[in-house]
This record gives C-alpha cells, structure tokens and sequence, in this order.
C-alpha cells in the first residue's frame, strides 16, 4: 500500500510539474500587455514600460518560469500583480471558502444520490422513468441558470438567504448557513444527476448477482441486503464517478462564486486570469492540482477499503 | 457505515466553515455601517503607487489628502489650510493643518508631507506624471511645505485634492505590508481581519480622527462586484447601500428596487484620428477627411445603439464642467453623410478610401461593425485587425492612424496633457499645430482671463480641425438606497467619500 501511495504521489508531482509548465506558457501568450491593465489607461508609455521592467516581464519567458519555479519550490509564490497581497494569503483564505462549498455539495450529491438512485433500482417502473428524466433535466439546465432561479426565488423574493456574500461560520453559524445553502444547491444539482445515474445501473447490475439471491433466501430483510451489501458493491464504481464530480465541481464554483459573489478559489480564478495577474493564477493552478491529487489518492485509497479486491490488484 | 462516514463529512464542512475568515454581505440595514459596491479591488494601499477614480474610496477611507476638492471641483483646505503660488506659479507654499497624527501615532509634519510628495513623484502610480513639474519638496518649518516646480502647472492644485496629495504614515514607507496594510491619517482604518484582498474591505471609524463631523458611519464595507449580475442581485436584495454600476444595461431594474440614479458624465465615446500628419494614412493629413469622418457618424442613433440611450450626443471632447465648453461644439458636426461624401470628393477621394483600425472586445462587442458600416455609407472601408488585450498598447505604439475609443474629460489642463498637446499620451504620432502649442502656451502661462479663453478657443479649433470624431459623452450612473443620499463628483468615476452621507 504504501508503494502504491509513493508511485501516486510521485506521478502527482510530475503531473503539477507539466500543468505549471503549460499554465505558464499560455499566461505568457495570452497574456498582452499587463502592465498597461495594472496601470490603466492614464499611465504614460514610459511608465507601463518601467512598470513591466519592475515586474520582469522583459526578460524571455524560460527566464521567467525558471524564476517563478524557483521561487515557488522554496514555497515563494510571490504577490498579486494586481493587489499587492502575498499570493499563499490569497489562496489559503479563499481555500476553505470554496472546499466548504464544493464538500457540501458533494456530501449533499452523495446523500440525494444513494436515495434517488436505490429508489429507482428497486421500486423501477414510473419512479425510475421519473428518477431518470429528473436525472436528465439535472444535466441538461445551465448551473448558472439553476443559481440566477435560487438567488431570484429564495433569495430576492422570499429573503431565506442571502443573495451575494459569504458570512464565516465563527461570525455567525446562520449567516454562514443562509451565505452557502444556495450555491451548494445550485453546485450539486448536475453532480446528483451523474451520480444517481451511476448508483441506479450499479445496483440494479448488483441485485442480479447470485450473492443477493442467496442472502435474500436466507431471509435478511430486502433494507439490509441493499444497505449493507448491495451498495457495499455499488459504491466503488459510485465514489469513481463522485470523486470526477468533485473535480468537476471545482470548476463548476467558478461560476457559481461569481454570480452569488463569494471571495473563493473560483472567484478569484475569473479575476486573476482575465487581468493575466501570473503569480496569482500560477499559484492557484498549484493549488488546485494538489487539491485534485489528492482527492484522486484519497478515493483510491476508499476504494481499496471498501473492496479487498481492488487492495490486491 | 455511510452513517459515520456522512457525519464525517459534514464535520469537514463545518471546520472549512469554521477557517473560512472572510467577510462579505455584512447588513445595510444599520445606520452605523455603510456598504458600497465597488467594480474594481484596491490595486494598493500603498500611497506611492495609487490610483485613483474608482479606487479613490479606499484610498480616501484611510487617507487624507494635502487638499480636497469640493463636488464642482473647487479647491478647499485638507490637511493643507492654505497655500499660496509666488509671482511665476513657481513656488506653492502650503500651511499645513498642526496636531494630526497618523493611525500608529506619528504625527503628521512638513517633513513628512514633503517625503510622500517626492515619494509619488518616484514611485510607480499611472498618475506619477501629475507631479513630473516637481522639482523639490522641503519642509520651511514644521507646518510649512513648500513645492519647488520646474515649471508651472495649472493642474497642480486639483492633483493635491487626489492620489499625487496622499500622506501616509513614514513608519510605513518600509513596511513589508504596505501594499495591503495602510497606515494614513484618514476617517477610518483597515480591519485586515476581516478583508478579504480583492473582494471584500473592512473599516472601522478612526476615534481620533481631526475632523470628526466628516465622519458619518461607524464603520463602511467596501464590496467588490465583479459580475454584473451579482451587483444587481446585491442591490435587488439589500445588501449594498451605494454602488457604481458597469454599464446602464440594468438601471430601470435597480431603480424598481427602490435606488436613485445619480447621473454623471465622465467620458466621450468615438474616434481619435490619430494620424492628422498623414504619415501613416495620407488621407488623414487633409482636414476635409477628418470633417468626413464627423459627419458620417449618426451619433444619436448611435447613442440609442452602444450607449443604450444614457449620455448626451457631441463632436467636442472637453467636458461641460470646462471654461472651454460651448454648447453649439455639441452639435457642429450634425450627421450628413451627403456632406461628407462631397467632403472626400473634394479632398480627392470620389472613389473612398481605406482606413485601419484596430478592434477588441475590451470596448464591446457590435460597436466595430457599426463603425464599419456608417463609415462604409460614406465610402470608407476600414480594415479592423483585433488587438485583443494590446488594443491600447498598439494604439499607442502608434500602430493606427485612427481609432474608436472611449477617453476620460480630465480638468482642462489634465485634458490638454493627455489627449491634446504634442506630448500628450494619447497623442502617438506626437502632432503640433503651431496655433494649438500657442493656445497651449497661454493656458499655461497666461493669466486667469487669458488662460479660460485660450481653452475656449483651443477646443473650438480642435473641433473644426477634426483632431477628434466624438460621438457622445456616456452617462454614469451611481446609484444609492432610500438610507443613503449621494453628491457626485466632478471628473470622478465614483463620489467622494464624505459625500456619501446618510439620509438622516
């Protein structure tokens, strides 16, 4: 096990390697002149030059990234062009803002996911035809337009929630409740679609398997055959497709963060790229791969838990 | 299984919860807390290196100004109580304000005064050039600065009621924090606790403060909105008592929520014929061309097309707020494509003509085919080449002999530095007309009489030169609660500070 952890991690670090490579080289390209965008049009030529001299952006670009890499292995991953603040201070208090977010509607996919998908594979019929066209409508409404419908129903219309905003949990746990209760909705609504797709064929594949009929004829309650047994099975291939959400979901906050104005990783990913602030988006460029890494590992790892087979292969 | 492994989960919600130290959204309803929306975050907090316009409010929350400028832009006493120029406009002396002190307790003095005045001259702000006349700055006696210039500047004054006229504290000059932890004399402090760089900026009322009957709330929230759409739905819910807006697209939805408009024109919309030399596009050299150009735009259509019907249609680029305005400059140039056809004629154009110009969506998106088209009509083709994010790098190589865009209406001697005279920034080609650098001359030199006259002139010639082909000044618009009420200021993107006051 632990040889299998190191040969992940290893090919973790090669593959940030790689991403930081290419980040850096399309930032380059695409970036234009970003000292004339820090300095605005006010600025004379003369000193958006010496500004782009201050921020190195004369030297070629090999002499740059091998500079930023440098840095970056010694941890320093330098300020925001655009904002002064030390890019590990930007991401580290944005980071939990967006995993709070993006867990959440992960645990609330997973939760409403196992419920829709084993109802539909056990009951079949009308509810499984309504689970399925549920499942389809998830998938195919825009998340962003599933957010503006929230913000517009619960939060403009009714005042459940907060329209725009994030509240800390230590400033005040409702506020913080009424900040993330509609973009975790709006997140998870897509990624519950996937997932009870994925739990329905797995356990209906499952309760056709000769070791349901034999458990069943022993007289286990129908519950527990499928809860204890049944899903046991149908999970690894579930948690496969959960931990592609969760990734997916990490894109998803993007849009979601800026249409309900919530200082996160996704926020701050729109700014940064479209001001081309290159520290900023390197940094969270590292970040999230660690992050998808790591989650990567972490599945592995529950699925080599939750089936031996997967352990000895 | 899943049981614990749920409670596990939404355990780890909760702690991320619990780490997140960010602010946002903090309630409008209380008269103590004033919340703004915001389209761009604090670029820095540090004095050498600021902007203005639309970041003005942050630097105004934590700082104070030499000088301050009412909203018609008339000087007024700041930290400066009086001044005064010798015989040449040379030397301005400021009497500075006795016993203000800084957030960290250093008193505020001469000497310091004159170190941020040398500071922004030398440092990295897109307005350092405003201080380029400064020669030296030095302390006469403690409440006594006196500013020697190179030459004189009419604009020097106005400069000092903005960034160029920052005091910061001298502890902070070499903090590490600078950038994000100011240290000013102003009406309130940075609670960096709860800020969040780029999105959300806490203050708190400053106790101590000197002039405490400027000083309204307890404390203000500064929200950054970069979309649009979150702006709107923070005003539809509430959640901001003043805001400027992007654009106009959304103003009969936030007024339905109960906000006030508050117009204000700060831009021109059109087109800078660059290239009045003809070294790039020997068409541009003949003034009959550039008049072509004017009339073959229908600008209030065009107006109702890209503007969406906020701003007022005009051929002259100095603002109304000018001693140089004139009203009949508003309408020289009404559209006749007919006169314009006859204008290319004569220039020797009967069979039209070929422009390029450069496009980007940084300055929308269906603007470019309209150009095209009205200029079309009258037998221009223009040859567009996308310059993306370059568009004002390229503009200003020169890489174009003509070019739509939408440019600041500074105070006059701003205006005239930075879109007229021959080393004006948006001036590439570097053009000099010698009737232009002689009403310049009087501008800058004459007397007070002389100087508003040589501008009246000088923007009544530009306009019959055709140096510009503007369409209208666009309105922006700032908007505010039934709690808030708002004095705009002149020249300004966003109010200022201490104009933002609440209702009762």
């Amino acid at each position: 096990m632990l040889r299998f952890i190191l040969r992940r991690l290893f090919s973790g670090i090669v593959l940030l390697f790689v991403i930081t490579t290419i980040a850096y080289v399309l930032l380059y390209l695409g970036g234009g002149d970003i000292a004339r965008r820090i300095l605005g049009t006010s600025a004379t030529q003369a000193n958006v030059q010496a500004k782009a001299a201050s921020l190195g952006l004369d030297r070629p670009l090999i002499v740059q990234y091998i500079d930023w890499l440098g840095n970056a292995l010694h941890g320093d991953f330098g300020a925001s062009w655009f904002t002064g603040q030390p890019v590990a201070d930007a991401i580290s208090s944005r980071t939990a803002v967006t995993l709070s977010i993006v867990i959440g509607a992960t645990v609330l996919s997973a939760i409403v996911a196992v419920v829709l998908g084993v109802w539909a594979a056990v009951r079949r019929g009308g509810v499984d035809r309504s689970v399925q066209v549920l499942s389809v409508l998830g998938f195919a409404i825009p998340g962003f337009l599933i957010a503006l419908a929230l913000v517009i129903i619960f939060a403009i219309n009714l005042h459940w929630f907060k329209p725009t905003g994030y509240i800390p949990f230590t400033d005040s746990p409702s506020g913080w409740l009424s900040t993330v209760t509609l973009p975790i909705i709006a997140l998870a609504i897509g990624s519950i679609a996937g997932v009870t797709q994925q739990i329905r064929g797995s356990v209906i594949d499952a309760l056709r398997q000769d070791y349901v009929r034999t458990l069943r004829s022993r007289g286990l309650s129908s519950s527990r055959v499928i809860y204890k047994h049944v899903l046991r099975n149908a999970g690894g291939p579930a948690l496969a497709v959960l931990a592609v959400q969760f990734v997916g979901l990490l894109g998803g906050a993007v849009i979601v963060e800026q249409i309900f104005a919530i200082p996160g990783l996704g926020q701050v990913s729109v700014t940064a790229t479209t001001q081309g602030d290159i520290p900023l988006v390197m940094g969270l460029v590292v970040v999230t791969a660690i992050i998808v890494v790591v989650v990567n590992l972490l599945i592995d790892l529950l699925q080599g838990w939750l089936n031996p087979k997967v352990r000895l292969s | 299984m899943f049981r614990w492994k749920t409670l596990a989960a939404l355990a780890a919600v909760v702690a991320l919860g619990l780490t997140g130290c960010s602010s946002n959204g903090s309630s409008s309803g209380s008269s103590q807390t004033l919340t703004l929306g915001l389209l761009v975050p604090a670029t820095t907090f540090s004095a050498q290196d600021s902007n203005w316009a639309n970041e003005s409010p942050y630097m105004q929350a934590v700082y104070d100004t030499l000088l301050k400028a009412d909203p018609k832009g008339d000087i007024k006493p700041g930290l400066a109580t009086k001044w005064a120029y010798n015989a040449d406009n040379t030397v301005l002396t400021l009497t500075l304000r006795d016993g203000v002190k800084f957030s960290d307790g250093t008193a505020f003095t001469a000497d310091v005064a004159a170190q941020n005045l040398t500071r922004f001259r030398d440092g990295n702000s897109p307005n350092k050039t405003n201080l380029v006349d400064l020669a030296s700055a030095k302390a006469v006696d403690p409440t006594t600065v006196q500013l020697t210039l190179k030459q004189s500047n009419p604009a020097l004054l106005t400069y000092l009621t903005q960034n160029a006229g920052l005091q910061e504290s001298p502890k902070a000059f070499t903090s590490s924090t600078i950038k994000t932890d100011p240290v000013g004399s102003g009406p309130y402090t940075l609670d960096t606790g709860k800020t969040v760089v780029g999105t959300s900026y806490v203050f708190d009322k400053n106790p101590k403060y000197w002039d405490p009957s400027s000083v309204y709330y307890d404390k203000i929230v500064m929200n950054v909105y970069a979309d649009p759409t979150s702006l709107l739905n923070a005003i539809k819910g509430g959640q901001v008592n003043a805001s400027n807006t992007p654009n106009n697209n959304d103003l009969d939805q936030i007024k339905a929520s109960g906000f006030t408009v508050w117009p204000l024109e700060l831009n021109w919309n059109g087109l800078i014929l660059l290239d009045r030399a003809g070294t790039m596009n020997p068409a541009l050299k003949d003034v009959r061309v550039r008049q072509a150009i004017n009339y073959a735009f229908d600008t209030k259509a065009l107006l109702k097309a890209v503007g969406q019907g906020y701003g007022t249609p005009t051929t002259q680029v100095f603002p109304k707020s000018s001693v140089g305005y004139d009203s009949s400059l508003d309408s020289y140039y009404a559209y006749n494509p007919s006169k314009a056809k006859s204008l290319l004629a004569a220039a020797g154009y009967a069979k039209g003509l070929t422009l390029s110009m450069p496009s980007s969506n940084l300055l929308g998106s269906t603007v470019w085919t309209l150009i095209g088209q009205q200029l079309k009509d009258v037998g221009i083709t223009v040859n567009f080449t996308d310059a993306g994010n370059n568009f004002i790098t390229d503009m200003l190589a020169p890489k174009y002999p003509a070019t739509y865009m939408i440019l600041q209406q500074d105070p006059d001697w701003a205006l005239i530095n930075f879109q007229i005279s021959k080393d004006a920034t948006f001036n590439p080609f570097h053009y000099s007309d010698p009737k232009v650098d002689s009403l310049i001359a009087t501008v800058h030199n004459g007397s007070k009489s002389e100087s508003d006259a040589a501008v009246k002139a000088l923007n009544k010639y530009v306009v019959e030169q055709a140096w510009f082909a503007p369409w209208y000044r666009m309105q922006s618009s700032f908007v505010s609660d039934a709690k808030t009420k708002v004095t705009v200021q002149t020249g300004n993107a966003y109010p200022y500070l201490w104009n933002i006051v609440p209702t009762s």
